[in-house]
């Protein structure tokens, strides 16, 4: 028994000690180093703060470089497909146009109509937003954290908490800011939780990510009844984005009411950082 | 000749640590959900455990260390985690060669599977300890079982690998 515990320790120490001729570091020596900057990374100083935003922005580019030839890769075979199916496409485009020309008109008759209402009130409209445009650098899929990361940074005047849109969907929030480089938690993470109202009903309710495609609607009002296809806007009620970002169309799954977003997370290549939000504070 | 020899076995030792780097900095991911919900595994720990295993001396612990730094910044997690969690399927794989003598695919799928629970057992514990990050229990236990399931297939192609280039004979 004594034996059979010396020989484990033996193994160990030998495992975590010894190295080999062409090894600079003992196996021991990293973990020391790992838990260390582990540590140091977790519990917030300037000094890390720094080192961290430098690493990342280095990290990032080089990352670009290297993904290049993957992103060409997958670049061809999206256009070839795109072109295998342009035909079939264009049918649906078409049908579509039509449909959208009979509700522009309906829009310019309530957008001058709210003007009107608005000058009779003498309100000042603030639905002006300012907003910069990225691209994304590295959008790589993890198990822990739906994100990606866009190539402006501090430089550029971005602060954590902005919001971020492609076209005009809400696509997330500018989680991590380095001088040049910014990293964007997408709406369908987990750890993504927005104020959001419904059109129709007008009920608020969050924006939970589920870390699949279709986030889930919760704190909804008591014996709300959810209806499919009622559109989900920001509701601004959380004092960081301002109203009426579109976001999707409620779902209903498993009698859960969930939102198919609008934006296809996946595919993003280039999107806005709304810089007139009520963020505050400067985190770099 | 003898020098293109030379520089095409040099080439093929640095193939896992090249393989280990792109993986962490590239976009490149093991993540199909896309394809099939459930589908995802953790590729460098599979090179991490078969190359220590193996022959540690190809890979080397700095590597695995920056490779791991690397894939932390990549992917927005806290500097460190990865290393250590690299760092344990290596402890494994070093403590395994150290202490068996034959080594077959069974000894080394089954040892993989303690390195692999250990690993993220530990990655796990650093993370709902140490950070607000939400994980899916679920998606994380999908990954470990994807892992060890094609830790045979890669077996064999690194195996295959080792035997054309004659990488890692003298370990």
């Amino acid at each position: 028994m004594s034996s059979s515990r010396d020989d484990f320790g033996i193994a160990i120490r030998s495992a975590l000690l010894q190295r080999g001729a062409k090894q600079k570091f003992s196996l021991f020596f990293v973990f020391c180093l790992s838990v260390l900057i582990f540590f140091l990374d977790i519990y917030p100083n300037k000094f890390m703060d720094v080192s961290r935003s430098l690493l990342n922005d280095v990290v990032y580019r080089i990352s670009t470089i290297s993904s290049s030839p993957l992103n060409l890769g997958s670049n061809i075979v999206r256009n070839t497909k795109k072109h295998i199916f342009i035909y079939k496409e264009n049918k649906l485009l078409k049908s579509e146009l039509e449909k959208l020309k009979s509700k522009e008109y309906k829009i310019e008759f309530l957008t001058t109509e709210n003007k009107n209402l608005r000058e009779t009130l003498d309100a000042v409209s603030d639905n002006v937003n300012i907003s910069i445009v990225a691209k994304v650098l590295i959008d790589k899929k993890s198990l822990f954290l739906k994100s990606v990361i866009l190539n402006k940074g501090a430089n550029s005047k971005i602060k954590k908490g902005m919001p971020v849109v492609e076209g005009n969907y809400f696509v997330g929030r500018v989680v991590e800011v380095n001088y040049l480089s910014s990293r964007v938690l997408l709406l369908n993470d987990l750890n993504s939780r927005i104020s959001v109202v419904i059109q129709e009903t007008g009920a608020q309710a969050i924006l939970t990510g589920t870390g699949s495609d279709k986030p889930s609607l919760e704190y909804l009002p008591e014996a709300y009844e959810g209806k499919e296809g009622n559109l989900v806007f920001t509701s601004g009620k959380d004092g960081m984005f301002s109203a009426g970002l579109a976001i999707g169309k409620t779902v209903i799954d498993n009698e859960q009411l969930n939102v198919k977003l609008f934006s296809d997370s996946s595919q993003l290549s280039f999107v806005s950082i709304i810089l007139n939000s009520k963020i505050e504070s400067n985190n770099f | 000749m003898a020098l293109i020899k030379k520089f095409k076995y040099r080439f093929a030792k640095l193939g896992p640590i090249i393989l280990l780097y792109f993986l962490s900095i590239s976009e490149l991911d093991t993540e199909f959900s896309n394809y099939f919900e459930i589908l995802s595994f953790n590729l460098q720990l599979i090179i991490v455990y078969y190359w220590m295993l193996k022959s540690p001396n190809i890979l080397g612990n700095g590597h695995v260390f920056f490779a791991g730094i690397i894939n932390d910044v990549i992917m927005g997690l806290p500097l460190g985690t990865s290393p250590i969690s690299y760092l344990v399927v290596s402890l494994v794989a070093s403590y395994v060669k150290n202490v068996t003598v034959n080594i077959s695919l069974f000894t080394d799928w089954f040892t993989f599977l303690v390195a692999l629970l250990f690993s993220n057992f530990i990655h796990m514990g650093l993370m709902i300890n140490f950070t607000e990050l939400n994980i899916t229990y679920t998606d994380l236990f999908y990954n470990v079982f994807f892992t060890f399931l094609f830790y045979p297939f890669f077996w064999f192609l690194f195996n295959s690998y080792r035997v054309a280039t004659h990488v890692g004979k003298d370990d």
